[in-house]
């Protein structure tokens, strides 16, 4: 009974959720609409009340002031979202300036911000920040950057990019002339570290997804015991992807996939920063097993083309 | 034990046992509780580990048991288990009733396993003590930076050290069996050491524990010369004295390493802190703490040394070098989240809200510079229905602050107008700690220091400082040699010292405001010197 109850519950607050979200899509569908803009940007003038009435004949809603105002805000506010949403999606860097709440910050903290935006498998992350001061002094004040604070990963390698896009004047003007620096290019080389970083990421997650992984653990577990593989392979035709139990990221950047079979063996993916399949080592008992790499590549010279490889086979 | 012990550069193996009398072993076990001692003893009665790990039992002699079953029992206190599983059972009931200590370790030491533990044993249990007790070991963290391929491959190390090389991309890498071969290549032949892998229960670590006897046998010699065996007493002391433990803590995905200090296996446990406090405390505060005088110093540098040959790959151009990072904790999570994997390694204070918690996804009340986006994380960009919940909770969050300041003064009118600028002094204290710590340094957290060490060497007057500021950032120290620098050595000591200093700036003792930002720890060292009110020439965040 209680149970029952408890599921009629679970059921009801489901469908509010959906509901609401309905509502929300709808809202938002209304509020982006041209027309609605209009009616809501008309002008108070006298006229309007006297056409209220014949309007309200179609739809007996009439819009006070003060409703007015709030469904305007709440237009406002739509507006600037999808004008975000566009931004974040097609720009993906922005500049701010910003603060440093340290009284004794250099150049009076001031701060540039670089703000990285990546979108992976359909969702915005967290932006990536870089944060610029201007510590230096004499002829090269002011015009020359150096990274305060960020927040990427060290998986990406920005104190490299930093020491060639942004390079630090001299200390002593005997070394000849400063490099320039170039904001514009860092930013650049830094955002396609980044994406590459998210794209190899995502290249796990769809290779995971195509081996079957989550689905299939409780088979392998059980096909464990018997260690005869061309028993295996002759009973079922697809047998690296049905032998598969484990891939996962071996190094930081996740250019180096550890891949795992069920019989024990274990492989090596190596790919470069692009995704292109650099190597691919499997070892077995009895040493290297060619077959075995063969049979998982099938000639692909792309990570993405073992996804779909995978996911054909499964 | 082999007949035969001929000197060798191999390491210890997993399988060698060692006497159960032998002091390490004692000490190792003897400082687990009894719940640690049981949990251990299954997990080495466990099938994985059993090869290495095998008990006593009574031999299987073919006949029917019962016969023999009086003759062990008689003068056998401990009466060998006839099969694993019985032992295990035995190991389950302990786990359930109550009992002391000295019970599971005598059955361990004097019954199942008296013909020794295995070094991989020992291991085990060494790592359950430093789970049980996380704060035993003292870890520096260090930094792992490419350098730059010789120029000339003929010219000699010594002439041209190898350079560190700003410009390149290659992020360390990191397998753990080639670097145990290659470290294993590097010690010297007459440290007999061993290796044991572990991964942490709960931070993404990955945990090697060396295990060092000074001895150029690599069979049960090493550890013969016990008190048991008198004859070779004095040989005996030498071995065990210098038996020293190192673990060293690779964070995944991140290129730093954490080395422990090295801890002689002799030295008592409640021994440990007061050696590490009296030889940090002696040493000037910009050194590495930890690089003692005597053996233990000169093995950290060995180590220190190997490590980087041991992850380099000459073959592929690959070298690296460590570099230390001013950090040094007791506490594990507050390495991780420092120097790991995540976005918090350079931007610590108030600059964590831009990194974002770890946990909470999209929850933009972080702090008042949280940028409008940070409310449309995990959208997608097609999604445009109004993200409503982080804005509105974001000005609940005002709404509830602003109500919290306002509401009880409005109930009591009659308050005095010293009374309410109080209550406003202590609310706007709170919202510059928010501001100035962001998310971090929170009692509560689990990350905090223990131990701080600055050196101040701003002069003495602040106002030409201040004028001088823009003009002489780089070339100040041939400047104003003149000036009279007092050097100002500050400690701080406690369980969590920047949350402490939150709290003080929460409570108004500190102002918030004027504060310099090195008090927030946003720099991310333990140790360091203050020049112009900033920390200077640290290799903590930011770029190095």
């Amino acid at each position: 009974m209680a149970a029952s109850l408890d599921d009629e519950i679970e059921e009801l607050q489901a469908k509010v959720a959906s509901l609401k979200k309905q509502l929300g899509i709808h809202m938002t569908t209304l509020l982006t609409a041209k027309s609605t803009r209009q009616i809501l940007l008309e002008p108070p003038h006298p006229t309007t009340t006297l056409t209220l009435p014949r309007r309200s004949n179609a739809s007996p809603v009439a819009i006070d002031e003060a409703t007015k105002l709030k469904l305007l805000d709440q237009s406002d506010l739509q507006l600037a979202h999808n004008q975000e949403c566009l931004y974040r999606a097609c720009a993906t860097v922005t500049t701010f300036r910003a603060r440093d709440p340290d009284p004794r910050a250099v150049d009076g903290g001031a701060i540039l911000g670089l703000r990285i935006d990546v979108v992976s498998r359909t969702k915005f992350l967290r932006p990536y920040y870089v944060l610029f001061n201007r510590p230096y002094s004499g002829a090269y004040a002011g015009r020359y950057l150096r990274v305060h604070r960020h927040t990427l990963p060290p998986c990406i390698p920005l104190a490299g990019l930093a020491a060639r896009y942004l390079p630090a004047p001299p200390k002593d003007d005997s070394a000849g002339p400063a490099k320039q620096q170039d904001l514009a290019r860092f930013a650049h080389a830094l955002r396609r570290e980044v994406v590459r970083y998210h794209h190899r990421l995502g290249v796990v997650a769809d290779l995971r997804k195509a081996a079957g992984l989550a689905r299939r653990r409780k088979d392998a577990e059980g096909g464990d015991e018997d260690g005869e593989e061309d028993v295996e392979e002759h009973d079922k035709p697809p047998t690296a992807t049905t032998q598969l139990v484990d891939i996962t990221p071996a190094d930081a950047e996740a250019k180096q996939l550890t891949l795992e079979w069920t019989d024990g063996r274990v492989g090596r993916l190596v790919m470069d920063d692009d995704g292109e399949i650099v190597k691919l080592v499997v070892l077995g008992e009895n040493g290297r097993d060619r077959e075995a790499g063969r049979d998982l590549l099938g000639g692909a010279t792309r990570v993405e083309d073992v996804v779909r490889r995978l996911a054909a086979l499964g | 034990m082999a007949p035969l012990s001929v000197p060798t550069t191999a390491r210890l193996p997993s399988t060698l046992r060692v006497d159960p009398s032998n002091p390490t072993a004692t000490r190792i076990l003897g400082r687990l509780s009894r719940p640690s001692l049981i949990s251990v003893a299954l997990d080495w009665l466990d099938d994985g580990n059993l090869p290495l790990a095998q008990p006593y039992l009574r031999e299987p002699t073919g006949y029917d048991d019962d016969d023999d079953e009086d003759e062990y029992d008689s003068g056998d206190f401990y009466p060998p288990a006839r099969s694993v599983e019985a032992l295990r059972e035995i190991y389950i009931s302990m786990q359930a009733r109550k009992g002391s200590k000295r019970e599971v370790l005598d059955r361990i030491l004097e019954g199942d396993w008296r013909h020794g533990l295995t070094l991989y044993q020992l291991a085990m249990a060494d790592l359950q003590y430093l789970y049980d007790h996380p704060t035993s070991q003292k870890w520096s963290a260090y930094r792992i930076v490419p350098l730059k391929p010789p120029t000339d491959p003929s010219a000699a190390e010594d002439d041209h050290p190898p350079e560190v090389d700003d410009e390149s991309l290659a992020i360390p890498r990191f397998h753990p069996s080639t670097f145990l071969r290659s470290l294993q290549a590097q010690v010297l032949p007459d440290l007999k050491a061993h290796y044991n892998f572990d991964a942490h229960k709960t931070l993404p670590l990955l945990i090697l524990r060396i295990f060092i006897i000074d001895s150029p046998y690599n069979t049960s010699h090493g550890f013969q010369a016990s008190s048991s065996r008198g004859r070779r007493t004095s040989e005996a002391t030498t071995s065990f004295d210098s038996a020293r433990t190192i673990y060293i803590a690779f964070p995944d995905g991140s290129p730093h390493v954490f080395i422990s200090k090295p801890q002689t296996s002799t030295t008592t446990n409640s021994s440990i802190p007061a050696t590490t406090t009296s030889s940090s405390s002696s040493n000037p505060p910009t050194s590495i703490p930890g690089t003692k005088a005597g053996e233990s110093s000169s093995l950290l540098t060995l180590l220190i040394n190997d490590l980087p040959k041991a992850l380099s790959r000459p073959q592929k151009r690959e070298r690296f070098t460590l570099q230390p990072t001013s950090l040094v904790t007791r506490n594990l999570a507050e390495l991780v989240h420092r120097r790991g994997a995540g976005r918090t390694n350079a931007a610590g204070g108030g600059w964590s809200v831009y990194a974002g918690g770890e946990d909470e996804e999209g929850d933009g009340k972080g702090g008042n510079k949280a940028k409008r986006g940070e409310g449309g994380v995990g959208q997608t960009p097609l999604d445009l229905v109004l993200p409503s919940p982080p804005l509105s909770g974001d000005t609940d969050d005002e709404d509830r602050e602003e109500g919290g300041g306002k509401r009880p003064a409005a109930a009591t009118v009659g308050l005095s107008a010293a009374d309410e600028m109080e209550q406003r002094a202590v609310k706007r204290a709170r919202l510059v700690a928010r501001a100035r710590f962001g998310r971090t340094a929170t009692i509560g957290d689990g990350k905090g220091v223990e131990r701080v060490d600055v050196v101040v060497e701003d002069e003495f007057v602040p106002s030409r400082k201040e004028h001088q500021e823009r003009e002489d950032e780089d070339n100040d120290e041939d400047e104003d040699m003149d000036a009279w620098r007092p050097r100002v050595r500050l400690t701080f000591h406690g369980p969590h010292v920047f949350a402490g200093i939150r709290q003080l700036v929460e409570c108004g003792i500190v102002d918030g405001e004027k504060m310099p930002g090195w008090m927030t720890g946003e720099e991310g060292v333990t140790v360091g010197a203050v020049r112009k009110g900033r920390i200077r020439g640290h290799k903590g965040s930011g770029i190095p």
